[in-house]
């Protein structure tokens, strides 16, 4: 199927015409969606099906397919790098839905991917990846929450997990078994598959407006401007090297010839995206590389990302869109001072920075104390002029927590939670009362 | 002659000198007959896009051209010697396979090659792999590859002084997250247990500890007294509902 020409119901879906130019020569991949299809005319697989109920949106891929991107009901599959490293990630992000109001499902039964492993040490198999895989997507599709892939590592492997999948009667029928012995096939016997992997930034993508929107409604109000704040891109290679012909590409992005997610949602806040000549590469992660081979990760961090994007073009800010590269370029700027490579420039992933300039809190929600580059001249340049005190604010309630847990204090502490939500000054109201948050409702530990 | 006369001249190691042709054939053979083979490489002009474009490249003896050619030509000798060390210098970033013209995945390759070198317990991979053993026995027990607690300042001292604040008071500073995200200090996530236990099935079901055994026995031995101890936790559970 190609431009032009739709097939009732089907899943593979493209525009009357190309949304801009287009990379035709290996723009065969789209084919594994009339695959799937097939594969479930036979019986084989049951697709995960995108419904309204998921409030779908829609964007363009490289090949200029439509993808659909549920944004609501969703199942969070959670990264062990955010969840771990770097909790202001996951918390911008839940931080949003709920202000939406949203639905959406996070729950103790889900694994890592375990890709970041096999990348790293080769101590898994493809077999073990499709079976982790589809033992996390079973689990959301017996839920009815569509999954929603935070890190961009399990994103890409998840994508080539299904192409393999697909393509790959052998392995269909390696893994099949494991999943009956787990309970993960259909009443039928069917493995399931979703009908797209999306990766959150795909959802930031797909949002952009309605994120722009709470800006100017929420974040402008407070004093908050990103107008004036220089923003480089970098791109996971995850999310669009690897099976590049799933990632959202965009006519108002570089006329579609560079991923758009990341870059669209900044353009629709109004920050100044720049461009700098290594915008292609890598960060230097490298998966063992960032624990085994520190002086590759931080040479080519600092020699290729960070000096050119300090001195090309003096950005205020590096945007990521994944755990690793966040990881990276904020943790091998300090090292650079032994060596006279001292290249300051915050670092934080695009739903981070969209948090902040809505009005999110910087430590409570965005969670910067964890941050090892220099965030605070860009929350200066953002406006977010009192940030000493609402760190001093984040400190004195960890400090309040730490002691009473201590003292084994633990009626006071539970008390102290009842009251405890975001405390967000510049949402106060005229009363001097803080707003009620979204968050009110959501029990602290619920899993 | 050691090596090639262009392109890759690295001399071939004495170790791989010693092992009997017939072995290299057959590891070699076992990276070949993957399924994800056939589909990771075509033809190649040796135009070197992959290798211009390789982070890897940069700071290693490392080039993905090469990887791409020696298999093409059959080069049984190199490539057995490359999985001691050659190929572990990869970033598994994949900027060689979207930039191919004829669409090879040199990295994918290597994935393939890493993970054939660590099935035969190549005594490469154990040294290579030895720091990597804390990673291995997270995600081998919890269903988990990373947690809060692995941070550990002593670990990452070129990673500057705000490291040893960040890890005070931890796991306050979890409980300070006013959402149902990160509260678990030793773990990225609360994983449920029969979660975990279907993780050690997929492990027990996919040869995986099998692999870990041969890789570091120590490790292993480590690893599986916590999914028996896991496993019994959940029999009682299973039988007391």
């Amino acid at each position: 199927m190609a431009h032009g020409q739709r097939k009732e119901g089907s899943i593979l879906m493209y525009p009357e015409k190309p949304p801009f130019p287009l990379k035709e020569y290996n723009a065969h991949y789209d084919h594994i969606f009339e695959m799937m299809e097939e594969l479930e005319a036979k019986g084989e697989i049951l697709i995960y099906r995108i419904t309204e109920e998921h409030q779908p949106m829609y964007v363009y891929t490289r090949t200029g397919r439509i993808k659909v991107i549920p944004t609501n009901k969703l199942w969070h599959h959670k990264s062990c790098g955010q969840c771990g490293n770097i909790p202001g990630y996951p918390a911008s992000l839940f931080w949003f839905m709920n202000k939406f109001g949203l639905d959406y499902l996070n729950e103790p039964h889900q694994t890592s991917c375990t890709a970041w492993n096999y990348h790293g040490s080769g101590t898994s198999n493809p077999v073990a990846l499709a079976a982790v895989w589809l033992r996390n997507m079973h689990q959301a599709w017996k839920t009815g929450y569509y999954p929603l892939i935070h890190c961009g590592t399990s994103f890409g492997s998840y994508k080539e997990t299904r192409e393999q999948l697909i393509m790959n009667k052998e392995l269909r029928d390696a893994v099949k078994p494991i999943l009956k012995k787990l309970g993960r096939l259909t009443e039928d016997g069917r493995i399931v598959i979703p009908q797209e992997i999306v990766h959150y930034s795909e959802w930031v993508h797909a949002m952009r407006y309605k994120i722009a929107e709470l800006y100017e409604k929420e974040g402008k109000p407070k004093g908050i401007d990103v107008s004036n704040v220089r923003v480089a891109i970098h791109n996971a290679c995850h999310t669009y090297k690897m099976i590049a012909d799933d990632y959202p590409y965009d006519p108002e992005v570089f006329n579609g010839q560079r991923p758009a997610a990341s870059t669209a949602v900044m353009k629709a806040l109004g920050a100044q995206v720049v461009d700098y000549s290594t915008w292609y590469d890598c960060c230097g992660f490298g998966f063992r590389h960032i624990l085994t081979e520190r002086e590759f990760t931080r040479s080519f961090a600092i020699q290729r990302k960070l000096k050119v994007i300090y001195e090309e073009v003096k950005a205020d800010v590096i945007i990521t869109h994944d755990t690793g590269c966040t990881t990276t370029f904020e943790k091998n700027q300090w090292i650079g001072k032994a060596h006279g490579m001292y290249y300051p420039v915050a670092v934080m992933s695009d739903v981070m920075f969209a948090a902040l300039a809505c009005g999110a809190h910087p430590f409570k929600v965005v969670q910067l104390y964890w941050n090892c580059s220099a965030y605070e001249p860009l929350l200066e340049k953002m406006g977010i002029t009192n940030w000493r005190e609402l760190k001093k604010e984040w400190e004195d309630a960890v400090k309040y927590i730490s002691e009473l847990e201590k003292a084994g204090k633990y009626d006071e502490l539970m008390e102290f939670f009842k009251t405890y939500d975001l405390y967000e000054p510049y949402s106060r109201t005229s009363t001097g009362k803080p707003k009620a948050s979204a968050t009110a409702a959501m029990p602290l530990f619920k899993s | 002659m050691d090596g090639h006369s262009y392109g890759y001249n690295i001399p071939i190691s004495e170790k791989t000198k010693s092992v009997p042709w017939e072995e290299k054939v057959r590891v070699i053979e076992e990276v070949k007959s993957d399924f994800r083979f056939k589909e990771y490489i075509f033809g190649c002009l040796n135009c070197g896009v992959c290798t211009a474009s390789c982070p890897s490249n940069r700071f290693f003896d490392y080039s993905p051209r090469e990887i791409v050619q020696r298999f093409l030509e059959d080069d049984v000798e190199v490539l057995y010697d490359m999985m001691h060390e050659y190929i572990w210098a990869c970033s598994q970033c994949f900027t060689c396979w979207i930039r191919c013209p004829f669409v090879n995945n040199p990295g994918g390759l290597v994935a393939i090659m890493r993970e054939v070198a660590v099935r035969n317990a190549f005594e490469a991979t154990k040294d290579l792999l030895k720091p990597y053993g804390r990673v291995l026995l997270k995600v081998m027990t919890t269903g988990n590859q990373l947690s809060a607690d692995m941070l550990q300042p002593d670990f990452f001292p070129d990673w500057g002084p705000k490291m040893a604040d960040n890890m005070e008071n931890l796991r306050a500073k979890r409980m300070a997250i006013p959402f149902d995200v990160g509260k678990s200090v030793k773990t990225a996530w609360e994983v449920s247990l029969e979660t975990a236990i279907e993780m050690y099935t997929i492990w027990r079901e996919t040869g995986i500890f099998e692999m870990l055994e041969k890789l570091d026995p120590n490790l292993y031995n480590v690893i599986m007294d916590i999914v028996e101890e896991n496993e019994e936790r959940y029999q009682e559970l299973y039988e007391e509902e």
